[in-house]
């Protein structure tokens, strides 16, 4: 599914986010990387979804070199590669329906199709009374969730997922893991940057561990 | 959802949003359409008065002698080796007091004590249709004064020469009022779709980075810049009209108004004016499109 050889990225003029990493995520694959802030986990994050360029190496996504990809080949592209970012990136004057129903529209699904997936979604995070709440009206987690649900609304065969419970308490993030391990059992790619222990701790899957851009361990999966 | 749904509902979206700026812009625009179309309507309208004046053209050439018939056939040939004209006719002294004393009907007594020959013969010259401008009727003007026996050629020089200038002066203020409709559109309308672009760059950000193709999200900008081509020039031909009626109605009666029949632009003029319109807002769009959204 994801391929990364020798891939670095540096920042003008010369900080260097991520630095000769080489790596392989298998399709279905539910994948943690993890380490301190600034180590290069959303910078990695970014590489994959060609929101950042690389500096250097190759990188991979289905078989196809998504650095390089421009027009609507990466758009297409995009549509099939959920994320959920660090910064939410939530539209403040739409409500949190509108929010999540943005990456829907982009791949004409049809009306009907959008209102139940997004009713469904809002209720598997338990935020089916903030349908219609415009989304400056919502605490950080409860932004933080309507980001993943938009994330997840088109069942993309890869999901990205930075920090997916920073602000969330205990019950909430055992809901989301529960949601993500869901759509990883249905074949998603998950791949999750986190510096949370208590999701990755006792994970069967592997955990790819960052030190200032470079890979320092890997270590789990079969 | 197709494609045209979501980009409409889309251009919807922008109008709202930015509805003070599009509104000004269609202000702009139909201002502009009016002031255009008004001096273009007025323009053909006196093109349409001088191809009717051009009509009833005559020169009259004034003669120091009746000429005899051979003269008369010596002089339509010197006439005719200038240009071919559309008839010439030959009054005599006589003839030309008759046609004098009708024209004085009711005062024809006073010419009761004047000689029957006191007017000088002439010939009326009537030119071809082809014979339009002001240069070439003084040109022929200046040969038939120059016809051996010519006291003075008559045509209406002094009116002529006035409502050409008054033609040319019209032209002008069409191309300059074509100019201003050209740069106010234009620029109007790239000035919001750049105003629009910036209220929502943290949307046309989040729209690229889920899928969003590049036709999505420069399609609603097009069409935005296309109807306010479309609206603008529709409502500025519509006042234009409304106007028209108005002063139709409002100088009616005794004057130029009945003289000649003013007529409103014809239907190719009006879609061409809105077809124009409507690819100058869209070419406005466009390039605000290329400048600043970075896709």
């Amino acid at each position: 599914m994801i391929e990364m050889i020798k891939v670095s990225k540096i920042y003008p003029p010369d900080v260097t986010a991520l630095s000769d990493v080489s790596l392989t995520i298998k399709r279905g694959e539910m994948f943690f990387v993890i380490g301190m802030s600034g180590a290069g986990k959303t910078t990695m994050l970014k590489l994959l979804c060609s929101m950042e360029t690389p500096t250097n190496g190759l990188i991979e996504v289905a078989g196809q070199p998504i650095h390089t990809m421009k027009g609507s080949a990466l758009a297409l592209l995009r549509q099939k590669i959920g994320v959920a970012y660090q910064d939410f990136k939530l539209l403040d004057d739409r409500t949190t329906a509108e929010n999540i129903a943005i990456s829907m529209e982009v791949s004409y699904k049809k009306p009907d199709i959008i209102r139940k997936r997004v009713i469904d979604l809002l209720e598997q995070l338990d935020l089916a009374d903030k349908h219609d709440t415009f989304t400056d009206e919502l605490s950080r987690g409860e932004q933080q969730r309507v980001a993943l649900a938009r994330a997840l609304a088109n069942s993309p065969p890869l999901i990205l997922v930075d920090e997916p419970t920073g602000n969330l308490d205990a019950i909430t993030t055992e809901r989301v893991m529960k949601l993500l391990n869901n759509y990883n059992n249905f074949g998603a790619t998950v791949i999750i940057a986190t510096h949370d222990g208590s999701i990755y701790r006792n994970t069967p899957h592997r955990v790819m561990e960052l030190n200032k851009g470079r890979i320092h361990t890997i270590h789990g999966g079969e | 959802m197709n494609f045209w749904f979501t980009v409409l509902r889309q251009v919807g979206r922008n109008f709202r949003q930015t509805w003070a700026s599009q509104l000004m812009t269609l202000l702009t625009v139909t201002l502009s359409v009016l002031i255009f179309a008004f001096f273009y309507l007025v323009y053909t309208n006196m093109l349409t008065i001088g191809d009717k004046l051009g009509d009833d053209l005559r020169l009259i050439v004034y003669l120091e002698e009746e000429p005899g018939p051979e003269m008369q056939q010596q002089l339509r040939r010197k006439i005719t080796s200038f240009d071919e004209v559309e008839a010439i006719h030959f009054i005599s002294k006589t003839e030309a007091y008759d046609r004098f004393s009708q024209q004085m009907s009711r005062n024809r007594d006073v010419l009761e004590d004047m000689p029957r020959d006191f007017l000088p013969a002439s010939i009326e010259v009537v030119p071809l249709k082809t014979l339009r401008g002001l240069k070439q009727i003084k040109l022929f003007s200046d040969y038939l004064a120059k016809l051996p026996g010519t006291i003075k050629v008559q045509y209406g020089k002094d009116w002529i020469e006035r409502f050409y200038s008054f033609t040319n002066l019209l032209s002008i203020v069409v191309f300059l009022s074509g100019s201003l409709l050209i740069l106010t559109t234009v620029f109007m309308v790239a000035y919001t779709i750049r105003l629009t672009i910036i209220g929502r760059q943290a949307e046309l950000e989040l729209l690229k980075l889920v899928g969003a193709t590049n036709n999505y999200i420069r399609t609603p900008f097009l069409l935005e810049g296309l109807a306010q081509g479309l609206l603008g020039s529709a409502l500025g031909l519509l006042a234009l009209y409304l106007l028209f009626d108005w002063i139709k109605g409002r100088f009616s009666g005794p004057g130029l108004f009945n003289l000649y029949e003013f007529t409103f632009l014809p239907a190719h003029t009006f879609s061409a004016i809105v077809l124009f319109s409507i690819l100058l807002c869209t070419v406005g769009s466009f390039t605000s499109i290329q400048k600043h959204l970075r896709i």
